[in-house]
């Protein structure tokens, strides 16, 4: 049972290990969704709400507010993983030993 | 979220937990959508009883943000398996 890697359960059991991970990814996206949805509503929809339906240069603008969002979640997150490898070398200690 | 991986007692866990969640979300979403569209509409206190103006801007509110929210998801779900898909193998 090749699949079953971290856990030592039988093939019908559950690996818990692996469905907190899976769980956790699941947050975190849909915390990443909620997100963009505010942020986007905030910086391109008007709130004089004078008709019910989005005009071509709200549509737009949402487009563009996404792609731009991930743009910057990617570089927020290559920045991340660069500081967390220079920090760990020079102090001998990352944030998340105890 | 690779579910091939998972055995069927795991996907069936899976399944209720997102369903969970789902509900949740769905509920968050409202009562955020209800704050929000009263912020910005409902400005005049002068009556207790929504004017017909208030009542235009509440359901526009309403429309324009279920739709907007529509968009994101479609473009998401683009950005997103653009984003994973040339990882995989």
């Amino acid at each position: 049972m090749s699949f079953l890697r971290g856990g030592s359960t039988p093939g019908g059991g559950v690996n818990h290990e692996r469905m907190e991970m899976a769980i956790n990814e699941i947050e975190m996206i849909t915390d990443v969704f909620n997100r963009i949805v505010g942020s986007c509503h905030s910086k391109c929809i008007s709130t004089r709400y004078a008709e019910g339906d989005l005009n071509k240069g709200e549509s737009v603008c949402i487009d563009r507010c996404v792609a731009k969002f991930f743009e910057v979640n990617k570089k927020v997150g290559e920045k991340m993983q660069n500081a967390g490898a220079n920090a760990s070398p020079a102090t001998g200690a990352s944030s998340f030993s105890l | 979220m690779d579910f091939s991986q998972f055995n069927s007692a795991e996907q069936a866990h899976m399944t209720k937990v997102i369903e969970k969640k789902q509900m949740q979300d769905f509920l968050r979403m409202y009562s955020n959508l209800v704050e929000r569209c009263f912020n910005s509409c409902c400005n005049d206190f002068t009556s207790k009883a929504l004017s017909s103006k208030e009542e235009q801007c509440v359901m526009n509110c309403a429309d324009k943000f279920l739709k907007h929210s529509e968009r994101v998801g479609q473009r998401f779900a683009e950005l997103n398996a653009e984003s994973m898909g040339p990882a995989k193998p």
